[in-house]
């Protein structure tokens, strides 16, 4: 089966938009540097130009604005925050304008853009370089919202977004997952990318996912089938404001158990909202209260002792699993060691 | 007197016409949406608009009646939209700040101060890569320069000479706020900082000059030479919001008014308001009838065109 990295999804899929819409543009601080938004835009402005592929000024605000007169007038507008974080300077665009052009005036308008935001994570980003901040932008009616989870996601949703969707999406990529290797055509590709995907089949518990908790789930998986013989049903959300609940509601009903999983803070957040749309719609199918597994609902910090304490990974889904599986918090089924997750993760090493 | 002027001053007229219009429905609460109105500030905005192409778009503010019917917005649809009715421009979901007519070129106006000048820049980009050789115009209040993303937007269309005409109407106020405690800077020297020209008409009330300075500007960023800034003065005869005065409220002076009424074409030219007048107030009741008589939206309506 043919592999791809995360990162190389990513730089194929901006150099096909290119290719397969002449109208599209691709901008951002550092989009033309030597690094290339971590190697994503290499190359880029050489060949397609620098009316096409550009750096900008450090003006996030106005770059944002920037997108909504472009796509107006027929550009397809790919803008780059290389992190996440710097991309909340342009929340009055994202928030006031973006989301609301097309309701706002009666449906005359369409804007179809794509913002890429990279969220930071170890090597001490802390808590201004590292946020996920998926909720927050899809609680606002009018944005959607993607959480690519590996490269196959990427290539589908970035192809589709750049040449059929009329609509304003905005991508939070996960920097660990860059240098992650994934098989191509694996699990379910829906037809519209623009929803959630079956990762793996499972009846015992749903493991409801985001971004790079997919593939800790995946991992927690295999782990507690092989330790356990449990068997997890793994559902990447993909599309945060287009879940498809009918594939979830459809697990749950199998298993009685889920758990949410997701790369940010659980109050108001993914978790608080796929517990909403259980409990608004069939609580009757929850055998268990739903397990909740995110970030500590702290800003990120530095020193690795504590952003050990901070971020989840695939050791706490594996025990979320064995808990809610068993019934027990004592289930008895020996979690990963930190030797087996070291040799697991390809720890990112700083700086940048 | 050429016909341009007599053009000129009809549109302005018309739009003074229909905001009075609007001032004496208003408490009949019909139209359900906050106003801010142009009253005194329409003839620089008929006479800046009667100087671009047809092909140049705007982007401007929730003070927006001048601008959207200057550049050719259909009055029924305007008043539609004021009323709430499912025929307005937007179906009821605009009001009147968030007026727009894309087929004139109007492509939004937002109730955030200063947030459409970036969308200006965006468009004027698009100009210059495809090829096209209208010019984008960014209407703003004096206000707007200060946000942040002005001095943003400043840098960027000099930096890639786009083909973008900041236009700031100076009444001197934001809100209640008079320019001098709002501002430490010179509107001229900012610009001057980015190498972008700037010009002023000091009375927006002189619709021939407002019109032959805007040609002369248009044609300059039209032929490639950048960006520029245009500072018109103007004085807003209404409160901020709302359809009365309130020279009352001790915040401001009515002389200075006054002498700005004294001087304004709409009050002074007896003539030509009659000549226009008459055809001008019928345009006017049809809008109000067609937007009396329009239905509302239905229900369903409120969950469309979300994404
Ligand atoms: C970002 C933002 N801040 C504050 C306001 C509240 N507000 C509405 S209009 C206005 C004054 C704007 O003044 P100016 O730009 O001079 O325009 P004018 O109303 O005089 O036409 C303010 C502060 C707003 N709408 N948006
Ligand atoms: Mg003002």
């Amino acid at each position: 089966m043919k592999t791809m990295t995360y990162r190389e999804a990513i730089a194929r899929s901006m150099r096909g938009a290119l290719e397969k819409n002449p109208r599209s543009i691709i901008y951002g601080l550092g989009v033309t540097d030597f690094t290339g938004i971590f190697g994503t835009t290499l190359g880029l402005e050489k060949e397609f130009g620098s009316g096409r592929v550009f750096d900008t000024p450090l003006s996030e605000d106005a770059m944002t604005g920037f997108a909504v007169g472009a796509a107006l007038n027929g550009l397809y507008p790919i803008h780059i925050h290389i992190r996440a974080d710097f991309m909340l300077l342009a929340m009055n665009q994202l928030v006031n304008s973006i989301a609301k052009y097309k309701y706002m005036y009666g449906g005359l308008f369409e804007l179809p853009l794509l913002v890429r935001a990279v969220i930071g994570r170890s090597w001490g980003q802390g808590a201004q370089h590292s946020q996920s901040l998926q909720a927050l932008l899809s609680h606002v009616p009018g944005l959607t919202v993607v959480m690519p989870a590996s490269a196959q996601s990427v290539l589908d949703t970035y192809e589709y977004a750049a040449t059929k969707a009329r609509f304003p999406v905005i991508s939070l990529e996960h920097r660990l997952l860059y240098d992650y290797s994934f098989n191509l055509d694996a699990g379910a590709r829906p037809a519209d990318p623009f929803t959630s995907r079956l990762v793996r089949e499972g009846r015992h518990v749903t493991v409801a996912a985001t971004s790079v908790m997919v593939a800790d789930a995946v991992n927690a998986a295999k782990f507690v089938s092989e330790k356990a013989g449990i068997e997890a049903e793994v559902i990447d959300l993909h599309c945060l404001t287009r879940p498809d609940s009918k594939l979830l509601l459809d697990s749950v009903r199998k298993t009685g158990r889920l758990i949410v999983a997701d790369a940010g803070w659980a109050p108001f957040g993914v978790c608080a909202e796929i517990s909403r749309l259980v409990a608004t719609s069939d609580p009757g199918l929850l055998k268990a209260p739903v397990q909740e597994i995110a970030q500590a609902h702290s800003p990120c910090p530095t020193a690795k002792t504590l952003e050990n304490h901070f971020y989840p990974d695939m050791g706490t889904v594996a025990d979320a699993i064995c808990r809610l599986a068993s019934g027990r918090k004592d289930h008895g089924v020996e979690l990963p060691s930190a030797d087996y997750k070291r040799r697991l993760y390809k720890e990112f090493k700083g700086p940048f | 007197m050429t016909a341009a002027y007599e053009a000129m001053f009809r549109q302005a007229l018309r739009i003074r016409l229909a905001e009075e219009k609007i001032a004496e429905i208003y408490p009949s609460d019909k139209i359900q949406s906050p106003v801010h109105l142009s009253i005194g500030q329409e003839p620089h905005t008929a006479a800046l608009i009667a100087s671009l192409a047809p092909g140049d778009q705007l982007y401007t503010t929730y003070r927006s009646h001048a601008a959207y019917l200057a550049k050719g917005g259909d009055m029924r649809l305007m008043f539609a939209e004021l009323y709430g009715k499912a025929s307005g421009i937007s179906k009821g979901k605009a009001g009147s700040m968030h007026l727009c007519s894309p087929e004139h070129g109007l492509m939004g106006c937002s109730a955030i101060v200063a947030a459409t000048i970036s969308h200006a820049v965006g468009a004027g980009y698009a100009f210059q890569l495809l090829g096209r050789k209208d010019i984008v115009v960014s209407l703003t209040g004096d206000g707007s320069t200060e946000e942040g993303v002005f001095h943003e937007c400043l840098n960027f269309a000099a930096l890639r000479k786009l083909p973008v005409l900041f236009v700031i109407e100076n009444n001197g106020l934001a809100i209640h706020a008079h320019l001098a405690g709002r501002q430490a800077f010179s509107l001229e020297k900012l610009t001057a900082a980015y190498g972008i020209p700037y010009f002023l008409s000091p009375d927006g009330l002189d619709m021939p000059a407002v019109a032959a300075q805007t040609a002369k500007i248009a044609a300059a960023v039209r032929g490639g030479a950048g960006p520029a800034v245009y500072e018109i003065r103007a004085c807003r005869y209404m409160q901020h919001v709302g359809v009365a005065q309130d020279f009352d409220k001790g915040y401001r002076d009515r002389a200075e008014f006054e002498a700005w009424r004294a001087r304004d074409p709409l009050v002074r030219e007896k003539a030509l308001i009659e000549k226009f007048r008459p055809e001008l107030d019928r345009e006017i009741a049809a809008a109000v009838d067609f937007a009396e008589k329009a239905p509302f939206p239905a229900c369903e309506e409120v969950l469309k065109d979300v994404f």
